[in-house]
C-alpha cells in the first residue's frame, strides 16, 4: 500500500527515509523535495502526482511527512495513519520538532520498522509497541525474561491493544475532555457557523484488565436511563446535552451502547482516545470579539477590538491571542491596549494581542492606529477577519462526565480504591468574526 | 547517487568501525553505526563500509542489530555477494529464543532485494508460517509475498497459497490480514486472492476484532464477493452496519463503499446510505486534520453529483475560514456552488461574494468562477454581483469577471443586455491574454447594444504592434468584422488598418492566414460575409450537453473511497493511462533531469486545479478523417458496441451535425434528411489517439436508431464514456424536435 516514507524539515533536507517496496526508488525522496518543498507557489493540494507516483503530505510545524505510493489507495486511511505515526512519535519524544527528530532518528527507524512491514501498518498501538520497541539510552541492552514472557502472551491475546499481566501499585485515571470549538461570525455579531469537536482521552494506569463504564451528560444517554437520572437532571443546572455524531474506541462494546446506551470498555493501559464527538447545538461561545473599523481618509484605519469573556467569573481563561490582521500597504502602526501585550508583526502582516489570563464576564480593548501607503487602487481591501486563539477549563459543548465506575473481578480492588482525575480543556479551533 | 565529499566520510567511517576501542565501547559503536544511516538517509554512498557493517551484526544488542539489518536492506543489492556473509547470522537468529529477535532476523532477511537470496530465506519462512508467536507469523506471511517478487514472473507457489488460505483462520487479527494482503501479491497475476463464501464469512465475524487498517482493508477484499441470495446480501449489510460509524473516516468510507456496490440493485439503499454517512462525512469535512478534510471534500462532491440536494441543508458547514489552507478553501467554494438551492442561494451568493475580494488573488477568481456556475440558474442576482465586482476596478476581478460573462452569455442568452450595460470601462483594467480574449469576443458578437463598442475595438487595433499574444489577436480580427457587419459606417477604417497590419507586417502565420482569409471573404462580397460569419450562433438548448445531468450513483461507485475524487476524473484517466503504458517501466527521473522537467509538471498541474472535473475521455477538436481512410479502418475494424436508442420522426441532419461538432465529434458522411433508410458516419478521437468509429441507421419502420461503434484500440472505459456522449446528444437532439 505505502510505498515509501519521508520526512524532511523546512528546507527540504530528508531526516528520514525508509523505503518498502521495489517500485519506489531514491529519487523519490527528491522528486518531492523539488516538486513540492521548494515549489514556488503555495501547495494546492496535500495529494501530488508526479510521474504517476502520488505523494501524501502531512505538514507539523516546519516538519513534512510524506508517503508515497504507486496504487490506487484510500486516501483518508494513508492520512489516518500519517497521523497516527505523529501521535506515536509524540508519544514517544514529544514535540515532533527538527530537533527531536534528529535526537531520535534511530528510534523512528524502530517505529517505522515496527509499524509498517512490505508498506502494510502493521501494530500501531502507542500500548502495544512499548514490548517491541528498545527504546535508545534508556534500555538496556538485554531484555529482561519477563518482556520476552509477555510478547509470547500478546500472541494468545484476542484482543490487540492490550498487554496482559499489568500490576500497578496505585491505581490510577485520568481523564481528559479536550474540546476544540470553531465558529465564523459575521460582523453584525450573527454566528455564520458554529461547532465543537471533541475528544475524550482517557490515561488508565490499572491493574488487570479492568472494566470500565462512563456516563456523560448526553441526551439519548440520559433519557434512556429513565427515571433515576429525572431528579438528577433537576438538581444539576445545566440540563442534557445533544451531540451529532460520536465515534469510540474499538474497545467500546458498541452493541452495548446501541442497546442500553451505556458506554462499557476494558481500557487499553496507557494513554488512548475513548471516543470522538461533534456538536453544533447550544455551544458555549467563551469570547465574543466586536470589532470597529473606522475609515479617516483613504491613508488611515482606526481599528477598535473588543473581547468580552462569556463564562462563569471564577473561571480562567488561559493563552489568550488575538490576531487583527493587516493590509499588505500597512506602513505604520501605533497600538493601545488596556491589558497584556500588543505587538505589530510585520513578517506575518499582523497585530498580535497576547494576554496571559483572563477571567470570566469581563472585557477588554485594544484600539490601533494603522497608516497606510496610498494604493494606487481606488478601492480599499475589505479587514480580513479577526482570530482569535485561547484556552479555558470547561467544555464549551457542555459536556459534563458524570460517573467512570471500575470493575475488576478477579484482583482485589474496588472502585473506590481507583484515583479518578478529570480536566475539561475547551481550546479555539478556527474562531474567527468577520469586520 | 555519490555526493561529491562522500568518499573521504566513507574512509573515516571505515577506519572507526574497525577501530577495536570502538568496537569494544558499545555506545561509541552504535554511534559509529547511527551516523553510517545518517548519511545513508542523506542520499550518500555509503556501501563502501558493508563488510564492517556485516561484522557489526553479531551483537547482541538488539538495537544495533536494528540499525545494521536496516544498513544491509538497503544495500545489500549493490553488495550481492557480500550481504551473503551476513545470511549466516541473520539465519541464526531466525532460531533464536526471542520472538522479537526471530521475527526481526527473517524480516530483514526477506527485504533484501538481491538475486539468489531465495533458496536461504524459504526454510525460515516455513518455520515462520507455523511460530508459536504471533509477531514471527506476521512477518513471515508478508515474507511469502517479498519472496514470491523476488521471483519475478515465476511461477506461484501452490503449496505455499494453500498454508496461507489456511492461516486466514489465525487467531491473531493481523496475521489473518497480512494473508490477504500476501495472497493478494503472489495471486495478482490471476486476479489476487479469490473470497467465497465461507471466507467471507469468516472475513466479517473477524471484522470488529481488526485495528482500523485491518478493516479498511477487508472491507476493500469484500467488495469481490458476489453475495448469492438478496438475503445473504442483507444479512452482509446488517454485520457492517456499524462500520458505518466508525471512528476512523477511512473505515467509514470503506464501509460506505462496499455498500453501495453490493447494493448497486437498490437505489433505495444506496440512498440510505450516503444519509446515514452524512453526519460522520460533515464531521470530516469540519476536523481539525486539514488533509482528511480535503479528501472528506473529494467525496462529498462526488456525492452531490448523483444527490444534488444532499448536503444543502448544511451549506453553512462548508464557509470558509481566513486561516484555512488554500487546497481546502478551493474545494468548499465547488461544493457551495454545487449545493445551491432556493432557499440558501442568497446566503450563498452574500458569502461567495466576500471571497471575491480576498487578499489571494487565485482564491478570489475561483470564487468569482463558482459565482458564474451558479449563474446557470440564478442567473439574475448573480449578474448583479458580479456587476458589482466590475465596480471595484480590480486586474484579476475584471479580467475573470469578463470570461464569466462571456460564458454565460452563451448559455443563458437571456442576461445579454445586462451583461452588455455593464461592459463598458472594463478595458481599462483588462492585461491578460485570457481577459482581452473574452471582452473583444463580447464586443464583436453583441457589438450592437454596445454604444462605445467600436472605439473600444479602435484603442486594441492602435496598439497592435505591441500585443504580445496572438490569439488575442486572431479575436479582435474576428470580432471587428462582425462589427463592421452591423455597424459598418464607424469600423471600415479600422478594419482596413488592421488587415493592413495583419497581412503586411504580422510575424504570427496563423494571424497573417487569418487576415488574409477575412480579406479574400470580404473580396468575396459582403452578403457572403454575413452568411459565414452571421450563420447561426449557437443553440443554446445544446448548454445542456455542458452541465451534465445528474449521474447515477452506480456511474462513480467503484471510484469512490480511491484517488480518482481526490485527482478528479480527467487528471486520474491520465495517470493510469500513463502507468499503464510504462507498467513497472521507467522510474521517475532522475534529478539531473529534473532541473529541465521540474516546471512541466507544476504547469500541467495548474490546469487541472482550473477544471479538476470533466469526463475521463477527452475527444480532440479537429480529428480530420478523410472517407478513403475511414472507409479502410471501418472494414478492418469489428464492432466494438452496438445498441439501439429510441428515436421518432425524422432526422435534421444539419442540426445533428452542428450539436455532434460541439462535443468534437465529426461527421464523415450522412444521408440526406427524409431518405430511407437513413445512415450517418462519424468519427472521433480522444486525446490518447483512439478512434471511434460510429454508424448510425434509423430504420423508418422500427423508430430506433441503430448505433454501432468500432475503436482501435480496445478500452471500454473511454468507449462507455463515448457512448454516453453520444446518447446525450442524440437525447438532446430528439427532444428538440419533439
Amino acid at each position: 500500500m505505502i510505498g515509501g516514507l519521508f520526512i524532511y524539515n523546512h528546507n527540504g533536507e530528508v531526516l528520514i527515509s525508509q523505503v518498502y517496496q521495489d517500485d519506489t526508488g531514491r529519487n523519490a525522496v527528491d522528486a518531492f523535495q523539488v516538486n513540492v518543498i521548494h515549489a514556488w507557489q503555495q501547495v494546492c493540494s496535500p495529494v501530488t502526482n508526479i510521474a504517476c507516483t502520488s505523494f501524501f503530505h502531512v505538514k507539523r510545524s516546519n516538519i513534512w511527512l510524506a508517503a508515497v505510493t504507486k496504487q490506487n489507495v484510500n486516501a483518508a486511511m494513508v492520512f489516518e495513519f500519517l497521523y497516527k505515526m505523529c501521535d506515536v512519535m509524540a508519544a514517544y519524544f514529544g514535540k515532533i520538532s527538527e530537533e527531536n527528530i534528529k535526537n531520535n532518528f534511530g528510534l523512528i527507524y524502530e517505529l517505522l520498522d515496527e509499524i509498517l512491514d512490505f508498506g502494510y501498518p502493521q501494530n500501531s498501538e502507542t500500548g502495544a509497541l512499548k514490548t517491541f520497541i528498545t527504546q535508545q539510552g534508556i534500555k538496556s541492552q538485554h531484555q529482561t525474561k519477563e518482556e520476552q514472557s509477555q510478547i509470547t502472551s500478546q500472541v494468545t491475546g484476542q484482543i490487540g491493544w492490550w498487554r496482559e499481566g499489568i500490576k500497578y501499585r496505585q491505581n490510577e485515571l485520568f481523564l481528559d475532555v479536550l474540546e476544540s470549538v470553531n465558529l465564523l461570525m459575521s460582523p453584525q455579531g450573527q454566528v455564520l457557523s458554529a461547532h465543537v469537536s471533541g475528544r475524550v482521552v482517557m490515561k488508565s494506569y490499572l491493574s488487570g484488565m479492568p472494566e470500565c463504564k462512563f456516563g456523560m451528560n448526553d441526551k439519548i444517554v440520559i433519557e434512556n436511563q429513565g427515571k433515576g437520572t429525572a431528579d438528577e437532571t433537576s438538581k444539576s443546572g445545566k440540563q442534557s446535552i445533544a451531540i451529532n455524531d460520536c465515534t469510540f474506541h474499538q474497545c467500546v462494546r458498541l452493541s452495548k451502547f446501541d442497546s442500553e446506551h451505556s458506554i462499557s470498555f476494558i481500557p487499553p493501559d496507557g494513554e488512548f482516545e475513548l471516543m470522538r464527538y461533534g456538536t453544533t447545538k447550544d455551544i458555549i461561545l467563551p469570547f465574543r470579539v466586536i470589532p470597529l473599523v473606522r475609515e479617516v481618509g483613504h491613508t488611515k484605519l482606526e481599528v477598535k477590538v473588543v473581547i468580552k469573556s462569556n463564562f462563569k467569573p471564577f473561571l480562567l481563561a488561559q493563552k489568550i491571542e488575538v490576531r487583527i490582521p493587516t493590509l499588505l500597504n500597512t506602513s505604520r502602526v501605533q497600538v493601545i491596549c488596556m491589558k497584556g501585550k500588543a505587538k505589530c508583526k510585520a513578517s506575518e502582516n499582523a497585530i498580535v494581542w497576547k494576554i496571559k489570563r483572563m477571567a470570566g464576564m469581563k472585557e477588554s480593548q485594544i484600539s490601533a492606529e494603522i497608516e497606510l501607503l496610498p494604493a494606487n487602487d481606488k478601492k480599499k481591501w475589505a479587514q480580513p477577519p479577526i482570530s482569535i486563539n485561547f484556552e479555558v477549563p470547561f467544555a464549551p459543548s457542555g459536556l459534563k462526565v458524570r460517573y467512570l465506575k471500575v470493575f475488576e473481578p478477579k484482583l482485589n480492588y474496588s472502585d473506590h480504591d481507583v484515583i479518578k482525575w478529570v480536566h475539561y480543556i475547551g481550546r479555539s479551533g478556527i474562531y474567527e468574526t468577520r469586520c | 547517487m555519490p555526493y561529491l565529499g562522500s568518499e573521504d566520510v566513507v574512509k573515516e567511517l571505515k577506519k572507526a568501525l574497525c577501530n577495536p576501542h570502538v568496537q569494544a565501547d558499545r555506545l561509541r559503536y552504535r554511534n559509529v553505526i547511527q551516523r553510517v544511516i545518517r548519511h545513508m538517509t542523506q542520499g550518500l554512498d555509503m556501501s563502501g563500509v558493508f563488510m564492517e557493517m556485516v561484522k557489526a551484526s553479531a551483537t547482541v544488542d538488539i538495537v544495533q542489530k536494528k540499525l545494521v539489518y536496516l544498513y544491509m536492506c538497503t544495500y545489500a543489492p549493490l553488495k550481492p555477494d557480500l550481504a551473503l556473509l551476513a545470511i549466516n547470522t541473520l539465519c541464526k537468529d531466525c532460531s533464536d529464543p526471542n520472538p522479537m529477535v526471530r521475527g526481526l532476523a527473517l524480516r530483514s532477511m526477506c527485504s533484501l532485494r538481491m538475486p539468489g537470496v531465495q533458496e536461504y530465506i524459504q526454510q525460515p519462512i516455513l518455520n515462520g508460517l507455523r511460530d508459536k508467536a504471533s509477531y514471527v507469523r506476521r512477518v513471515a506471511v508478508l515474507g511469502c509475498a517479498k519472496m514470491h517478487n523476488l521471483h519475478g514472473d515465476s511461477e506461484v507457489d501452490g503449496a505455499l497459497v494453500n498454508e496461507l488460505y489456511s492461516l486466514l483462520r489465525d487467531q491473531d487479527p493481523i496475521v489473518v490480514v497480512n494473508c490477504l494482503r500476501s495472497l493478494e501479491e503472489i495471486l495478482k497475476q490471476e486476479g489476487g486472492v479469490v473470497i467465497n463464501k465461507p471466507i467471507a464469512h469468516h472475513l466479517l465475524n473477524r471484522m470488529p476484532k481488526l485495528d482500523q487498517w485491518g478493516q479498511a482493508e477487508v472491507l476493500n477484499f469484500l467488495l469481490r464477493y458476489q453475495p448469492r441470495s438478496e438475503e445473504e446480501l442483507f444479512d452482509i449489510l446488517n454485520l457492517l452496519d456499524s462500520f458505518l460509524k466508525s471512528s476512523s473516516p477511512g473505515v467509514v468510507m470503506g464501509a460506505t463503499k462496499l455498500f453501495l456496490i453490493l447494493a448497486k440493485k437498490f437505489p433505495h439503499v444506496q440512498t440510505d446510505v450516503l444519509v446515514q454517512v452524512k453526519g460522520p462525512l460533515l464531521a470530516a469535512c469540519s476536523s481539525e486534520s486539514r488533509e482528511l478534510c480535503f479528501a472528506a471534500l473529494c467525496h462529498v462532491r462526488q456525492i452531490l453529483h448523483s444527490l444534488p440536494g444532499h448536503f444543502s441543508s448544511h451549506y453553512k458547514k462548508f464557509f470558509c475560514s481566513y486561516s484555512e489552507p488554500h487546497y481546502i478553501k478551493l474545494q468548499k467554494v465547488e461544493v457551495l456552488c454545487e449545493l445551491v438551492n432556493d432557499e440558501n442561494v442568497q446566503q450563498v451568493l452574500e458569502e461567495l461574494r466576500g471571497y471575491c475580494t480576498d487578499v489571494s488573488a487565485d482564491f478570489a477568481q475561483a470564487a468569482i468562477f463558482a459565482i458564474g456556475g451558479i449563474a446557470r440558474t440564478y442567473t439574475d442576482q448573480c449578474v448583479q454581483i458580479l456587476t458589482e465586482l466590475l465596480g471595484l476596478r480590480q486586474e484579476h476581478i475584471t479580467t475573470v469577471v469578463v470570461q464569466t460573462f462571456r460564458d454565460l452569455v452563451w448559455l443563458c442568452p437571456q442576461c445579454t443586455e445586462a451583461v452588455c450595460q455593464a461592459l463598458p470601462g472594463c478595458e481599462e483594467n483588462i492585461q491578460d491574454s485570457e481577459g482581452k480574449q473574452a471582452l473583444i469576443w463580447l464586443l464583436g458578437v453583441h457589438g450592437e447594444r454596445i454604444p462605445n463598442a467600436p472605439y473600444v475595438l479602435e484603442d486594441f487595433v492602435e496598439n497592435v504592434k505591441s500585443e504580445t499574444f496572438p490569439a488575442v489577436k486572431m479575436e479582435l480580427l474576428t470580432a471587428l468584422l462582425r462589427l463592421f457587419l452591423c455597424r459598418p459606417a464607424e469600423c471600415q477604417d479600422m478594419l482596413g488598418r488592421l488587415l493592413h497590419y495583419c497581412i503586411e507586417e504580422e510575424k504570427d502565420m496563423a494571424v497573417r492566414d487569418r487576415g488574409l482569409f477575412y480579406y479574400r471573404l470580404l473580396l468575396a462580397g459582403i452578403d457572403e460575409v454575413k452568411r459565414i460569419l452571421c450563420s447561426p450562433k449557437s443553440d443554446p438548448s445544446l448548454g445542456l450537453l455542458e452541465d451534465q445531468a445528474e449521474r447515477p450513483v452506480n456511474s462513480w461507485a467503484s471510484d469512490f473511497n480511491t484517488l480518482v475524487p481526490v485527482y478528479g476524473k480527467a487528471r486520474w484517466a491520465a495517470i493510469s493511462k500513463y502507468q499503464g503504458a510504462e507498467y513497472r517501466g521507467p522510474e521517475l527521473p532522475n534529478t539531473a533531469s529534473f532541473a529541465t522537467s521540474g516546471p512541466l509538471i507544476p504547469e500541467e498541474h495548474k490546469e487541472t486545479v482550473q477544471e479538476p472535473d470533466s469526463g475521463a475521455l477527452m475527444l480532440v477538436p479537429n480529428c480530420q478523417l478523410t472517407a478513403e481512410y475511414f472507409e479502410k479502418t471501418w472494414f478492418s475494424l469489428k464492432v466494438a458496441h452496438q445498441q439501439v436508442f429510441p428515436w421518432q420522426g425524422a432526422v435534421h441532419p444539419d442540426t445533428l451535425q452542428m450539436a455532434l461538432q460541439v462535443v468534437n465529434i465529426q461527421t464523415i458522411a450522412m444521408s440526406r434528411a427524409g431518405a430511407h433508410p437513413w445512415k450517418a458516419y462519424l468519427s472521433a478521437q480522444d486525446d490518447t489517439g483512439c478512434l471511434f468509429l460510429t454508424e448510425l441507421l434509423l430504420e423508418p419502420e422500427n423508430s430506433e436508431m441503430q448505433i454501432s461503434v468500432k475503436q482501435n484500440e480496445p478500452r471500454t472505459e473511454t468507449l462507455n464514456g463515448f457512448i454516453s456522449v453520444l446518447e446525450t446528444v442524440l437525447g438532446t437532439i430528439g427532444d428538440i424536435k419533439s
